[in-house]
């Protein structure tokens, strides 16, 4: 006890970050871990289920950027859950923002035809963070005016959204054909992938540039995480938003007004998600149909948690998730386990930080004990 | 074309319809009494239909699979139990956790053991308790046509859920355990005072919302629709904890509320046949409980006021 309080302010420093990274980092061991000991209970071989998982992820340029593509949405989804989070809001419905915004950037971008890309990118951009904040703002209105829990509201909107999707998707937007879905996006509406951008001369000169599906969308994804990083951090948005968070109460009576900071970060979140939904479509799908987000949102959750909501954090916590899921196809053709096992280890990552409680409660037994001790 | 709407099994399809989110409303409801949030219901159910299909596809037997539901239900809220009550962490991140474990535990054990995804083979499901055919003519037969059709025409655990609504209602308010248990959700400081394990008094509650949510899960794989699908809660452990707020955290209120989804479940499904006369898109149609869901919390009835401390982990001083 004595020898902890003549810690230098350089080392306690360094043990804070140490702290930071540390328990992020042994729960996804531990949630790999299990995750193995469930390969090898059901009789696969865990050794070589993520060898094939590594090989799909990253075992080569093309593979790379399968990870980038799948990491791309997961950070801004990442971003959308964390920014709720700071708020001490918690947007289980995501998805369904995401999905409205890819379905306005769909239909928008179908209608903007013949434009310049400088003007429908952007143009299309904002849509997207437009139809995912509108999405979340009858949740965010019921939160801060009567208190319905947004976990229930938003995860409704959620459901809600899916049958609009499937509605339009198989009707009123429909694209002739059996299949129900939109138009494909004209070029100029399309986020160009990374390897458009070098001459073939280049790509073959330089064969890791050839990133395959990945598409610079992922630059915006990081503009976003460094965006919101920096309004936490440096503006009166940032700090209401983390002072609700920390405490709702302290944050009233230091003026600011809870209802409308509640709205403004659900809205937030929501513009976030509906981002990834529009970047979905205009960089990879190209199109909307029934299911277009097999669970982005959620796996948004287990991105910011694993982050601690840090922004930084969330690019690096989507770069794990979107490797477990760009690698798991591999891992299904190769070792034959199902790619459900990246759920389970998502669940399991997100347990192993929740659990965080264990460690404190370690630390609080043990100051108790010195306590007593002195007394 | 209203006769054809307003007919006894419109009525009895709403009990039906009702009866899981019932169970895991009211699983919900002694859950957050206690003082502990459980939105893992939703995983919780996924998991009791899907360990109880697999018992009734290896044996055979119905209320075999009814069992082993109700103990995979209480067997994945121990996790919930663990977490929120002895480690103290997030209770809605720890739900969370539960329900995409479930998703992918179900999945997971459905390729492997089926070797497929998506949809079990059909399995022998629990039959209506009465047979009681028509009788009667004329007006009284009419009475009887309704009485038989509304209320006699049900499975067991339809039933069941009747009676755990009003057991459960009577307990909270008329045991010793009941007054505890709202004790522990309001003053849980008072409980300890008392001499009475508040980590005890809570690890039981979340355990019986285990239970009532494995059960849950039977009523729609045994009962309902006779196989288990990946993913076919469909967000009814969600609509169950709104059930239990419009409920106003009481077990017959839960049942009441459920019902009142169970209504707009069974009408949307009645209403669908007659599109030519209602010119809406079906998945207008099925969007009807999420909708309600969404209205009733908006709070037609006023702001509804839950447990004082429920969701804050307890720390004996």
């Amino acid at each position: 006890m004595s020898e902890s309080r003549e810690v230098v302010p350089t080392q306690r420093a360094w043990m804070s970050v140490v702290q930071k990274i540390g328990t992020p980092i042994i729960s996804t061991v531990l949630a790999i871990a299990v995750g193995s000991f469930i390969i090898w209970i059901s009789g696969y071989d865990p050794a070589e289920a993520f060898a094939a998982l590594f090989k799909g992820a990253f075992g080569g340029p093309r593979q790379t950027g399968e990870t980038i593509l799948r990491s791309t949405p997961l950070i801004l989804a990442g971003l959308a859950v964390g920014y709720g989070f700071r708020a001490g809001l918690f947007n289980i419905g995501a998805e369904g923002q995401l999905m409205m915004g890819g379905l306005l950037v769909a239909w928008l971008g179908v209608q903007m035809a013949g434009l310049s890309s400088v003007v429908t990118i952007p143009t299309l951009l904002v849509a997207a963070a437009l139809a995912g904040a509108a999405w979340a703002f009858i949740p965010a209105i019921l939160k801060a005016r009567i208190g319905a829990h947004e976990v229930i509201t938003t995860m409704m909107f959620s459901h809600i959204a899916r049958y609009i999707v499937a509605w339009l998707t198989a009707g009123p937007i429909k694209a002739p054909g059996q299949i129900p879905q939109t138009v494909n996006l004209t070029e100029s509406a399309q986020i160009p992938r990374i390897q458009s951008l070098f001459s073939e001369g280049a790509l073959e000169a330089l064969p890791f540039l050839n990133l395959g599906r990945a598409h610079l969308g992922i630059l915006i994804a990081i503009a976003a995480a460094v965006g919101v990083w920096l309004v936490l951090r440096y503006t009166t948005l940032g700090y209401e938003n983390r002072a609700v968070g920390l405490s709702p109460w302290a944050a009233e009576t230091a003026g600011i007004s809870v209802q409308w900071t509640t709205v403004k970060a659900l809205c937030i979140s929501g513009a976030l998600a509906g981002l990834a939904g529009g970047i979905e479509v205009m960089g990879l799908q190209h199109r909307i149909f029934d299911q277009f987000s097999a669970g982005v949102g959620f796996t948004g959750i287990a991105v910011a948690l694993l982050a601690k909501n840090h922004p930084i954090g969330i690019i690096a916590a989507a770069l794990l998730f979107g490797a477990l899921s760009a690698g798991s196809g591999t891992m299904q053709l190769e070792a034959g386990v199902s790619q459900k096992i990246i759920l389970i280890i998502q669940a399991l990552v997100i347990f192993f930080v929740a659990a965080e409680g264990i460690v404190n409660w370690f630390i609080r037994k043990r100051q108790k004990e010195a306590a007593s001790s002195a007394e | 074309m209203l006769s054809d709407i307003i007919t006894p099994d419109l009525f009895a399809a709403a009990l039906r319809m009702a009866t899981p989110l019932a169970l895991a409303a009211i699983g919900g409801t002694i859950c957050e009494r206690s003082g502990v949030v459980n939105i893992a219901l939703e995983g919780i159910m996924l998991i009791g239909a899907f360990f109880g299909t697999a018992t009734v596809l290896a044996t055979g037997s119905p209320w075999l699979g009814v069992l082993v539901a109700v103990l995979a239900g209480v067997a994945i809220s121990a996790v919930h139990a663990v977490a929120s009550v002895n480690l103290r962490t997030d209770q809605v991140v720890s739900g969370t956790a539960i329900n995409l474990l479930a998703l992918g535990l179900t999945g997971f054990l459905m390729e492997l053991w089926y070797g497929h995804p998506g949809t079990t083979q059909p399995i022998p499901t629990l039959q209506p308790v009465f047979g009681f055919g028509a009788m009667g003519d004329g007006f009284l037969g009419e009475v009887w046509r309704w009485i038989n059709g509304v209320f006699l025409s049900h499975t067991p655990l339809v039933y069941a859920a009747i009676f755990i609504a009003i057991g459960t209602h009577w307990a909270m308010y008329h045991t010793k355990w009941g007054l505890r248990l709202r004790a522990l959700g309001e003053h849980p400081r008072a409980v300890d005072t008392a001499g009475v394990s508040v980590a005890r008094g809570r690890w039981v509650a979340v355990l019986m919302s285990g239970a009532l949510g494995g059960l849950a899960g039977a009523n729609l794989s045994i009962e309902q629709v006779g196989v288990f699908q990946e993913g076919f809660t469909n967000g009814r452990g969600f609509i169950a904890l709104a059930a239990n707020i419009f409920g106003r955290w009481t077990p017959i209120g839960s049942y009441l509320a459920s019902l009142l989804f169970g209504f707009a479940d069974a009408l949307q499904i009645k209403l669908q046949p007659f599109r030519d006369v209602i010119d809406l898109p079906p998945e207008f149609f099925l969007m009807v409980p999420y909708v309600v869901t969404v209205v009733v919390l908006a709070g037609v009835i006023g702001r509804a006021v839950g447990p004082a401390q429920v969701g804050v982990p307890y720390e004996k001083g």
